[in-house]
């Protein structure tokens, strides 16, 4: 890949368009969260959610202190942390049951009294670095089986269980793309390509009839005849395609988007932020806002082509599936071609856990793009 | 470690690289299609859907019309009343409900009854608060008391105690309650089974509309049209008013307000003096009807149709339960007090058909003034005997109606067709809707030889002409209709279109239509026959020998005639006989008109298993109209001695 270093390289090895980028969605998303909470048509409303600005500012700083240690450290040596790593990260997992909140039927977070936090986000990374780690040291030439993949297949079942007892379908969707997206790197056997997509074809009925909760086949039900049901989940799902329609080609303009002001957008800065954002910018924010995370994704790809080791790849692959599949996924729900999941946008929606997972893996990001 | 090993294990991915970039473009390319769709495409559809999720319709309620009579009495109108509603979440039970719950004159039991229903409410809330969603749902309010007096209404304003709200909701009014209700009618909630026909008016679930009389009829004046106004949904909390303002000149579409138009002021051509004095008259008789009509127009003066019931609780004005209790009653009651016996309900019409007959027999030449029939109590025709009310010997036409001797017209009946006579019926309007246009009206029937044939499937007997003849037989008719023929008599000839209503007013007194007299028919007859039937007429409550005489009032003139009509009851199966005796007693029947010489009004009356027409029927008209030429007298002296200037003509 032909590419001029001086211009984009300030100092030794920063990543310039890497962190342009990261700091500029970033930025938008608080933006964002402003006009999201700043509900001018409601004062008690707007009353409750003044600290959830100001909050959001804080998890930026801790996340981007925790991004630049991450960035900092060669990351080398968190190939071998991660063998502690992944089992305390199983730890918290099972922590969460015993010590758990539980906030809307499932227990997610563990209370740290002032804050609460929310294990399976950062699993995510450890489940990255360590499927990295496994592909790292799999040097095989020949193409996989599935016997060869079953390592890595464990590794990410395990967080995939503990998380669907939660039970969090969402997050544990993330975990299986991200672990499928670092494979899909090494060459497969024809064969056990078949199989893979024979035994999905066997999981999906069986899970919706014996492992998914009502209301996660609600959410499903719902998406698919959303007029059905106009008043529960198929009602948001509804609600923010309105939204994103009623911004048409410049937006409503900024804190201006109805929708979201006169309160028909539920979790408007976890859930939905991005129908917000497309309803006060219109197409035009909407598309640049989408272009930036397909930069994102792409230039991830490129770190990883330019990585000097296949850790580093499949670290670079693992951090750009994550944000790729999160965006896609968030962005697919608001416009309506995915089923409502809760799966947050990243490094753009409000949330402590999840803004801090996201710049770590900016950071992890940034590593492997500097020790190429 | 071997580093050159390392990079070349790196290899092995880069083929995925481009294909990685490839299915990352396709995907964000494929959410950009959707907004697209979305935002660009479908743009106009959302930003309305939009906007209508912010704004909210609000009705602005309008008054409905004023019902009032031919002197100006309101007979229909709107009462402000106020309905006190609870909601069990605010209201505090310590020191509020104990109050609330005396002023509004609850009683204990009532008391702890609704103290329950509180209690449910509240803790069904309480589980939907634990749930979610709490701020979604209007709290629930419970119907406290309906029409609350105006001191309560006073207290609450004043104090405004939280979780307590008086709501107007005006009621129609008929200050002279069961008077003339079936011609007024009452008022009924449109629900969903109405609304569903009434598509497309403007109606919505809940509103109330005229139910029978003239509140059915005339709906669309009284009505009037509801206002609206625009209103931006979800404004909480403290916003000052200008930014109220500003939102809404920012969202809200014109037109942003409608004014309510109070609906058309209705005035009658009925007396309701008069109506109160058929009321008088008929007091000591379970049922009937009385009709009054001026001859000279053709507009209803009076009608009444008894039993009665009164519109004020069946509208609702004393409560729902109120309303239907009286509903219960009122279709269970065998004396039918939902018929409006004036027009709705047709009857034999018995003698008072004679002088139809008469004048069918004279213009087709087929008796004469002079023409005697020999009375010995009946008439036999064939194998039958045909009876009359008495002996009356040698008769001519005007002592045969005088003293109503079927033994003439059972001759005149064997002389004449039935279709002849159905065909004079029908001159006079019978057998025909008038056109009142308020209620459900009855045709009622003049038989001819084809609706025998296709009736009895059998040939037909000469025996049913003369049962024709005295308004026996088959023969139907309204009140109403004989009203109109009588006053037809009276007036020479002239049969008018019945008219209730005399002009349609706005609600500041502007009259925006009149409805002038207007004539159906001119029957044509003879002036010397109508001559020769209208001296027996006369005959009839002045001579000695009248069928009315006995029951006259003196100094009152007037003409008519006297029926009692055989009423074919079936006993329904199972019937109490002790019950069931009054059901067979014959209809009593007067028809005339007063005064004799210059008609002005003409009058029917039926008492409905009366017995007899000259004992029952006759003294009801009598006082009416005795009633009524006070009433004329009344007005004719009060209006001299306001304008004594101007000349005094009537």
């Amino acid at each position: 890949m032909a590419r001029d270093r001086v211009s984009f390289r300030v100092g030794p090895s920063v990543d310039m368009p890497l962190l342009v980028s990261a700091v500029v969605i970033v930025t938008l998303g608080l933006v964002n969260l402003y006009s999201a909470t700043s509900v001018y048509v409601d004062s008690l409303q707007r009353a409750r959610l003044a600290d959830v600005y100001v909050s959001q500012i804080y998890w930026v700083v801790v996340g981007g202190l925790l991004a630049i240690v991450a960035a900092a450290v060669d990351y080398r040596h968190f190939e071998r942390l991660t063998t502690f790593l992944y089992p305390a990260g199983l730890l918290m997992l099972g922590l969460v049951f015993i010590l758990g909140s539980d906030i809307r039927g499932s227990s997610r977070w563990i209370d740290l009294g002032r804050f609460a936090f929310q294990p399976s986000e950062f699993m995510k990374i450890v489940i990255i670095l360590m499927i990295a780690r496994f592909v790292h040291n799999d040097t095989r030439t020949e193409p996989r089986t599935l016997v060869h993949l079953l390592p890595a297949l464990t590794i990410a079942g395990l967080p995939v269980i503990a998380v669907m007892a939660q039970p969090d379908l969402g997050t544990s969707v993330i975990y299986v793309l991200i672990t499928a997206s670092i494979l899909s790197m090494n060459k497969l056997e024809r064969k056990s390509l078949l199989t893979i997509f024979a035994v999905i074809a066997v999981l999906v009925p069986v899970s919706w009839n014996y492992i998914l909760r009502d209301y996660q086949k609600a959410r499903v039900t719902s998406f698919l005849n959303p007029e059905a049901d106009r008043t529960g989940t198929g009602w948001h799902a509804l609600q923010s395609q309105t939204a994103i329609g009623n911004g048409q080609l410049f937006g409503e303009g900024f804190t201006q988007g109805t929708q979201n002001q006169f309160g028909f957008l539920p979790d408007q800065f976890s859930d939905f932020p991005f129908s917000v954002f497309a309803e006060d910018w219109g197409f035009v924010g909407a598309v640049a806002l989408i272009s930036l995370y397909a930069f994102l994704t792409i230039w991830s790809i490129h770190v990883a082509s330019e990585a000097k080791d296949r850790f580093g790849a499949a670290v670079a692959i693992g951090v750009g599936s994550m944000i790729f599949w999160h965006a896609v996924l968030n962005i697919g729900m608001a416009v309506g071609v995915v089923p409502v999941v809760g799966i947050t946008l990243p490094l753009f929606s409000y949330g402590g856990s999840s803004t801090v997972t996201c710049l770590i893996g900016i950071g992890l990001l940034m590593n492997v793009s500097m020790r190429r | 470690m071997n580093f050159l090993l390392q990079r070349s294990d790196v290899g092995e991915f880069r083929r995925r690289y481009r294909w990685l970039v490839l299915f990352v473009v396709l995907v964000f390319a494929a959410l950009t299609v959707r907004l697209l769709e979305l935002q660009i495409i479908e743009g106009d559809v959302h930003r309305a859907q939009a906007r209508r999720n912010i704004v909210r319709e609000r009705n602005l309620g309008t008054t409905r019309g004023v019902i009032r009579d031919a002197n100006g009495r309101v007979l229909a109108a709107n009462r402000p009343s106020y309905t006190v509603y609870v909601t069990p979440t605010k209201i505090d039970l310590e020191t509020i409900w104990p109050k609330v719950s005396k002023l509004v004159g609850l009683d204990e039991t009532e008391k702890a009854k609704f103290l329950t229903k509180i209690n449910d409410v509240r803790a069904q809330a309480l589980a939907e608060r634990k749930s979610k969603d709490r701020d979604k749902r209007p709290e629930q309010q419970l119907l406290l008391k309906y029409d609350v007096d105006r001191d309560v209404v006073a207290w609450l304003e004043t104090q405004d105690p939280s979780g307590v709200e008086v709501v107007p909701t005006p009621v129609r009014y008929y200050p002279y309650g069961e008077l003339g209700a079936h011609l007024l009618g009452y008022m009924r909630e449109v629900d969903a089974d109405l609304l569903s026909r009434l598509e497309g008016k403007g109606y919505r679930a809940g509103d109330r509309m005229g139910a029978i009389g003239i509140e059915r009829r005339w709906e669309s004046y009284l009505r009037g049209q509801r206002g609206m106004r625009k209103l931006l949904r979800g404004l909480r909390g403290n916003l000052s008013r200008e930014s109220v303002e500003e939102l809404e000149d920012k969202y809200l579409e014109e037109p942003r307000r409608i004014e309510p138009v109070p609906g058309r002021d209705v005035s009658l051509t009925i007396d309701i003096e008069l109506e109160a004095a058929i009321e008088r008259a008929m007091r000591g008789q379970l049922a009937g009807a009385v009709v009054i009509v001026d001859v000279r127009t053709g507009r209803l003066l009076a009608a009444l149709s008894k039993p009665s019931f009164d519109p004020n609780i069946v509208s609702g004005g004393q409560g729902i339960a109120a309303a239907v209790d009286s509903f219960r009653r009122l279709f269970a009651d065998p004396l039918k007090p939902t018929l409006d016996k004036t027009v709705s309900a047709a009857y034999p019409p018995g003698s008072t058909y004679k002088p139809f007959t008469a004048l069918a027999g004279l213009s087709d030449g087929l008796i004469d003034p002079n023409t005697e029939v020999d009375c010995r109590g009946g008439y036999e025709y064939g194998k039958r005997y045909f009876r009359c009310t008495g002996v009356h010997r040698r008769v001519n036409l005007q002592e045969a109606i005088t003293q109503s001797c079927n033994t003439y017209f059972y001759d005149l009946g064997s002389k004449i067709s039935i279709d002849r006579l159905a065909a004079i019926g029908l001159d006079y309007g019978f057998g025909i809707k008038t056109g009142i246009g308020v209620n459900p009206e009855a045709r009622g029937r003049m038989p001819t030889r084809a609706w025998y044939t296709r009736r009895y499937k059998e040939a037909f007997r000469g025996g049913f002409t003369l049962l024709s003849a005295i308004g026996q037989g088959a023969s139907t008719v309204t009140v109403l209709q004989l009203t109109l023929a009588y006053a037809a008599l009276a007036n020479g000839g002239t049969l008018y279109q019945p008219q209730l209503v005399r002009s349609i007013e706005t609600s500041d007194g502007t009259v925006v239509q009149e409805f002038p007299p207007r004539v159906r028919r001119m029957v044509s007859v003879d002036a010397e026959h109508l001559n020769m039937v209208k001296r027996g007429l006369e005959g009839v409550v002045h001579d000695k020998d009248g069928t009315a005489y006995k029951e006259r009032i003196e100094g009152i003139d007037m003409s008519g005639k006297t029926g009692t009509a055989q009423v074919t009851h079936v006993t329904p199966r199972g019937a109490d006989p002790d019950k069931v005796w009054y059901f067979n007693r014959d209809h009593a029947w007067f028809a005339g008109f007063a005064p004799s010489k210059s008609p002005e009004i003409a009058i029917v009356a039926i008492i409905e298993h009366g017995g007899g027409g000259g004992k029952y029927a006759v003294p009801v008209a009598m006082r009416v109209v005795r009633d009524w030429q006070k009433l004329k007298e009344k007005r004719l002296s009060a209006q001299q001695s306001a304008a004594p200037s101007t000349r005094g003509t009537l």
